[in-house]
């Protein structure tokens, strides 16, 4: 599977929707890299004499009930938002795809025991777990990607070990093992790329996950806490008391997240649709 | 893994699968239970410490400990634990001391109630969603109908809830949740309490069924003898998509199945806002409290749900699938 | 009457603002209309914690167990009441007197009757009851109020209706700890029937109304007692506690016409909300209050930099409390500065201006002022440390917790906030076990508890250390003292001096609206978890 500038374009063409989540994507990821640049003011800076303004040309979101600027605190936010996303999606994927991947290959004994522990993970419904987790490991920031990533990759670990014993079965691999090739190298050629684009897909579709399981989170007590701005927290917190007086405060970081899962939700969709090999080939168009 | 040779539906065959897949199952219980139990003992401030709060201290620790029967070893409660389980005795709440097992069985109806509804209002627009998608594949109508199931899965839920709530209050000084309403008192008062949030949930949920309707339909309309079918006319077109849908059934239901387990503990927020007394909130509360017996029994009957429908789901793709069984 | 710190917010506070004392009587409350019987009052509650007024300290289950049980003295209630004081009057008690300065003699009423419920089935109340029951007290294992009654020696029954009380030294307040309603009477047979009072259907009193029903997570519905002791009283058939976990909900239904009284802890409205309700309600009645609940700072002495008094003060003047009252959607910009007594009890709180200098100086807001102690202490860039505290109070008390971090960060102090789930925050952290330094909410209804519990060498709530033997005398004085002009004269003095040592940092108190319906008559809110006693005399214009 190689991208090149050519493919991108086609993708483009044929996934508008994708192309367009794609572009979301994008545009989040370089608000969060560069929010102290865009942002005007400090994400804690409150402004004297500005509490509950409604938006204007120095306030382009408003301020909110201490007196902060909404747009900063959202802008900042998307830099919460991402990290939190990005690093729970990178530690559910990791552990998903050493488990998976592992238990796919190695099969046998070791196999059952593990989709054993995997099941009855799976078992719990995923907020009581990331609760429970929370509740042990305490409020923070780096607590709520563990959480989300733990919580996360047993469901994940099933896709990837099922796409793992399907390369297994291919005939390639068989004959690369009769020719003695080592597991590591056996792995690396020819079982991750072909785990690639599940992951991928995952991934893409687990972040907008990830940024809804925090706002979940921040509306029980066990989102990112203060100061760090998380939308999930400016949405359920203040936002969600001061919703008839100032609903500036949390119409925009809510329009924020619908924004950043419907970005992630398109292009996991439009990846899926071009890698997933069972829907390669179909041809596009209506049926008349 | 795969078994082809078998033919098809034999009791036998099926019994001697539910059988392998009960035994698969019980060690996933086991480990849940282990899970279960350690768990919440790992919360810093445990339930002692929280019951006497400034006077958690020395003595009154431990009286209290010993009154509640938790200063005897963790494995011997552990087990003891089980014992009691396997006797369908849940044990009683810390705090209140009522019956976990008597709770349970009033919880459990509402969040029940409360995801299938859900299920439903997910199934109703999931599936004509994803037909019209699959068939007009690629047009505008595609984009719209994706767009807004995706949509309808990017908003968060009490966001809407909590508009849903409060502004009707305020324009009109009227409100949707009146407060509890037993299914004896009033059948149809307690049915519509449901509505609205199982609406909200129904319409989260709704994408990913409908993407998979989407595919599974488009899978079967890809082949060309389907196409020129279905240009033939309405009757075949009725044929086309019967076919499609019945393929579609069993990852619909496997993903349905997948919801079950999200159905408990994902509804706590739906719970809070709309007052509805069911096990998630029961689970999270007691966690907050650190009431072990609660949390056990509520996640062990969560896990037993689970486990048991994912053994259904099996067990319907074992009849309908031939091909898996193993 | 204590109050955990747990009850937050929450802490029914009925003190009148300081300053221009705002007139807390609704416009028709005290109607000359005779009082009607029925009717049943709707209140938004919460889910009780158990019916053991002996086994727990929370709000939760004493708002409820205040309608169903007595004690022997009560707070008075009603409009003619100021919220803030807490005048005593009888409630089992028909009078008592005090012999000697460690006894107190009571009388008890005749033809008291429990509910008519098994196992007790209306029984008369007798001295044995009293005894019983305050033994039990101090006996019980997991009684969170036990310290309360540290003075108490022994209870002794004279005959079948006087029980005296010993206490081991003399202690002043003795009288409104017993108002408390952590002191509510329980029946022997209960106890000894069920083991505990945990259950509903050990839930058996002396009080106004009885337990009809619980359904848990839904609503406690009572219904009044046949013989309830005070003749005519209840006036209400029965009252209603719904359970409504979200605000927002809780806010809507009032809206919508489903509770009678305001649906926070203590009938409160949310003062942002107070316009939109007036619009929806005519007629709605209101009465504004300041909780004695506070917002303190605690600071381990032994540590640099708390050990320094300036740094303390620097950290005490560079909090503009104005900000954090600001930042409130209860107060929503109302409330008051608080010295070491709340300033929510008007008999015994020292107004700022008869503060020393240095102590007013800690209210007046000065960043630069700040920054001018701290450079002379040593630390002219400032210092960072790290601040533990617990976002489960409210999503409110977390916005003033950044208000009051973002005014240290002005004036150099950086700190590194470490939030703690709340049921560890109890357990860990207000149990001593901080770091540097800790933020969180302190309330007891007694003002003693205010010097007693944070200044005694020993006390569990003495988390920084103090040890200062000039002010253990003073306390110890001011609890010997019965005369409540020269008790007040030592308590301003004690205010006085811990303004000037600034051991802890005090946050302000929120000012409240309390609301009730049009309906609603001759019902005015104080102080505490007392629903019952404010209710008993209240009844329905409909």
């Amino acid at each position: 599977m190689r991208v090149s500038a050519a493919a991108v374009g086609r993708f483009c063409r044929r996934k508008p929707l994708g192309a367009a989540g794609g572009l979301i994507v994008v545009g989040l990821v370089l608000l969060a890299l560069f929010a102290d640049r865009i942002a005007p003011y400090d994400f804690d800076e409150t402004i004297a004499g500005a509490r509950m303004r409604p938006p204007s040309a120095r306030f382009w979101m408003g301020t909110d009930n201490l007196g902060r600027d909404v747009w900063t605190r959202v802008v900042f936010g998307a830099r919460v938002s991402m990290t939190v996303g990005f690093g729970a999606v990178l530690l559910g994927t990791a552990l998903a795809t050493v488990i998976g991947v592992t238990s796919g290959y190695v099969a046998g004994g070791y196999d059952t025991v593990v989709q054993r522990i995997v099941d009855a993970w799976q078992s719990f419904p995923f907020l009581i777990i990331v609760l429970s987790l929370m509740a042990v490991l305490g409020p923070g920031r780096l607590n709520v990607i563990l959480a989300l990533g733990v919580a996360g990759a047993a469901g994940a670990s099933r896709v990837i070990r099922s796409a793992t014993v399907a390369v297994i079965g291919n005939p390639y691999v068989e004959g690369a093992r009769a020719l003695g090739c080592g597991h590591l190298r056996i792995l690396a050629r020819h079982v991750l790329p072909n785990v690639a684009a599940p992951i991928i897909i995952l991934a893409t579709i687990g972040l907008g996950s990830a940024i809804l399981a925090e706002s979940a989170l921040s509306f029980l007590g066990f989102g990112v806490p203060p100061p760090y701005p998380s939308w999930g927290g400016m949405l359920s917190g203040s936002g969600r008391s001061y919703m008839y007086q100032a609903p500036w405060m949390a119409l925009w970081p809510g329009a924020a997240i619908s924004l950043a899962v419907y970005g992630f939700n398109m292009l996991g969709d439009a990846l899926r649709d071009v890698l997933d090999p069972r829907l390669r080939g179909t041809t596009g168009g209506p049926i008349r | 893994m795969a078994d082809v040779s078998s033919p098809r539906g034999s009791t036998a065959e099926v019994s001697g699968y539910v059988l392998h897949r009960l035994c698969v199952a019980i060690p996933s219980l086991l480990i849940a239970s282990f899970i279960v139990f350690a768990l919440p003992r790992l919360i810093p401030g445990d339930v002692v410490q929280l019951m006497l709060e400034e006077q958690a201290s020395g003595r009154n620790l431990d009286d209290l400990r010993a009154t509640l029967g938790l200063d005897r070893p963790l494995a011997i409660q552990y087990v003891e634990w089980l014992g009691r389980v396997a006797r369908g005795d849940l044990g009683e709440s810390l705090w209140t001391k009522r019956p976990v097992l008597g709770e349970l069985a009033r919880r459990l109806p509402v969040s029940l109630e409360l995801g299938l509804l859900a299920i439903c209002f997910s199934v109703a627009i999931a599936l004509p969603v994803g037909i019209l998608a699959a068939v007009r594949q690629d047009t505008v109508a595609d984009y719209m109908a994706r767009s807004a199931a995706i949509l309808g899965l990017s908003v968060p839920g009490y966001w809407v809830a909590t508009l849903v709530i409060v502004l009707p209050a305020i324009w009109w000084g009227w409100s949707p949740a009146p407060g509890w309403v037993d299914f004896r008192a009033n059948p149809g008062g307690h049915l519509a309490q449901f509505v609205l949030p199982a609406l909200i949930l129904g319409v989260a949920s709704a994408a990913a069924l409908m993407r998979m309707t989407r595919a599974m339909l488009l899978e079967v309309l890809r082949q060309d003898y389907v196409r020129t079918a279905w240009s033939k006319g309405l009757r075949e077109r009725a044929v086309v998509l019967r076919h499609g849908m019945a393929n579609a059934i069993i990852p619909v239901v496997t993903i349905l199945g997948l919801h079950v387990a999200q159905l408990f503990g994902g509804t706590v927020i739906f719970e809070t806002i709309f007052g509805l007394p069911g096990m998630g909130l029961f689970l999270f509360d007691a966690i907050s409290q650190r009431d072990y017996p609660v949390i056990q029994g509520a996640n062990l009957l969560i896990v037993a749900v689970v486990v048991a429908t994912n053994l259904l789901v099996d067990l319907l793709y074992a009849v309908v699938d031939p091909r898996i069984r193993y | 009457m204590p109050i955990s710190r747990r009850d937050v917010l929450k802490l029914g506070g009925t003190a009148v603002a300081v300053g221009a004392a705002r007139d807390l009587l609704a416009p028709r409350a005290v109607a000359a209309q005779a009082p009607r019987r029925g009717g049943v009052f709707r209140i938004a509650g919460f889910e009780p914690q158990g019916f053991d007024p002996q086994q727990t300290l929370s709000y939760r289950s004493l708002t409820v167990l205040s309608m169903t049980h007595s004690r022997l003295v009560r707070v008075k209630a009603g409009p003619a009441v100021r919220p803030g004081t807490t005048p005593l009057e009888p409630d089992l008690a028909e009078s008592w007197s005090q012999p000697g300065d460690t006894t107190y003699v009571f009388r008890l009423r005749r033809g008291v009757r429990w509910h008519p419920r098994p196992p007790v089935n209306g029984r008369e109340l007798t001295a044995d009851d009293v005894k019983y029951s305050y033994e039990r007290f101090l006996t019980v294992a997991g009684n969170p109020a036990r310290s309360l009654l540290d003075p108490l020696e022994k209870i002794e029954v004279l005959d079948r209706y006087t029980v005296r009380f010993t206490l081991k030294e003399p202690f002043a307040w003795f009288l409104d700890v017993l108002a408390s309603t952590s002191m509510l009477i329980v029946p022997r047979e209960a106890v000894e029937t069920y083991g505990d009072l945990k259950k509903a259907e050990a839930c058996v009193g002396t009080g106004p109304w009885m337990l009809e029903r619980h359904e848990p997570g839904v609503r406690v519905t009572l219904t009044r007692h046949p013989e309830y002791f005070l003749s005519g009283l209840p006036y209400a058939d029965g009252v209603e506690v719904a359970v409504e976990r979200d605000p927002a909900s809780r806010f809507a239904a009032f809206l919508a016409g489903r509770y009678d009284f305001g649906p926070e802890y203590a009938m409160v409205l949310r003062r942002l909300d107070l316009d939109v309700a007036r619009q929806r309600k005519p007629g709605l009645q209101t009465a504004e209050f300041v909780l004695p609940t506070m917002n303190m700072t605690w600071m381990k002495l032994d540590q640099k930099p708390f050990d320094d008094l300036r740094v303390r003060r620097a950290m005490a003047i560079a909090t503009n409390w104005r900000d954090l009252v600001a930042a409130n959607a209860w107060a929503h910009g109302h409330g008051v500065p608080n010295p070491a007594i709340p300033a929510a009890f008007q008999e015994w709180s020292i107004p700022l201006a008869e503060l020393p200098p240095e102590g007013r100086r800690l209210y007046e807001y000065d960043p630069a002022e700040a920054k001018r102690l701290l450079a002379e202490a040593g630390y002219p860039t400032g210092f960072t440390t790290p601040v533990e505290t617990t976002a489960g109070y409210a999503s409110d008390y977390m916005d003033g917790v950044q208000a009051q971090l973002q005014n240290w960060k002005a004036a150099g102090i950086e700190t590194e906030l470490r939030l703690k789930e709340y049921g560890a925050f109890l357990a860990t952290t207000l149990a001593g076990k901080f770091e540097k330094v800790a933020l969180g909410l302190f309330s007891w209804t007694e003002p003693d508890s205010y010097l007693y519990r944070l200044y005694v060498p020993g006390q569990p709530s003495n988390v920084g250390g103090v040890n200062d033997a000039k002010l253990t005398e003073m306390i110890g004085l001011e609890r010997r003292t019965f005369d409540a002009r020269r008790r007040r004269e030592i308590l301003w003095d004690t205010q006085r001096y811990l303004s000037q040592k600034a051991y802890y940092l005090y946050g302000p108190s929120f000012s409240v609206v309390v609301a009730w319906d049009a309906s609603v008559r001759n019902f005015a809110p104080n102080i505490g978890h007392d629903y019952g006693g404010r209710l008993v005399a209240a009844w329905l214009d409909r």
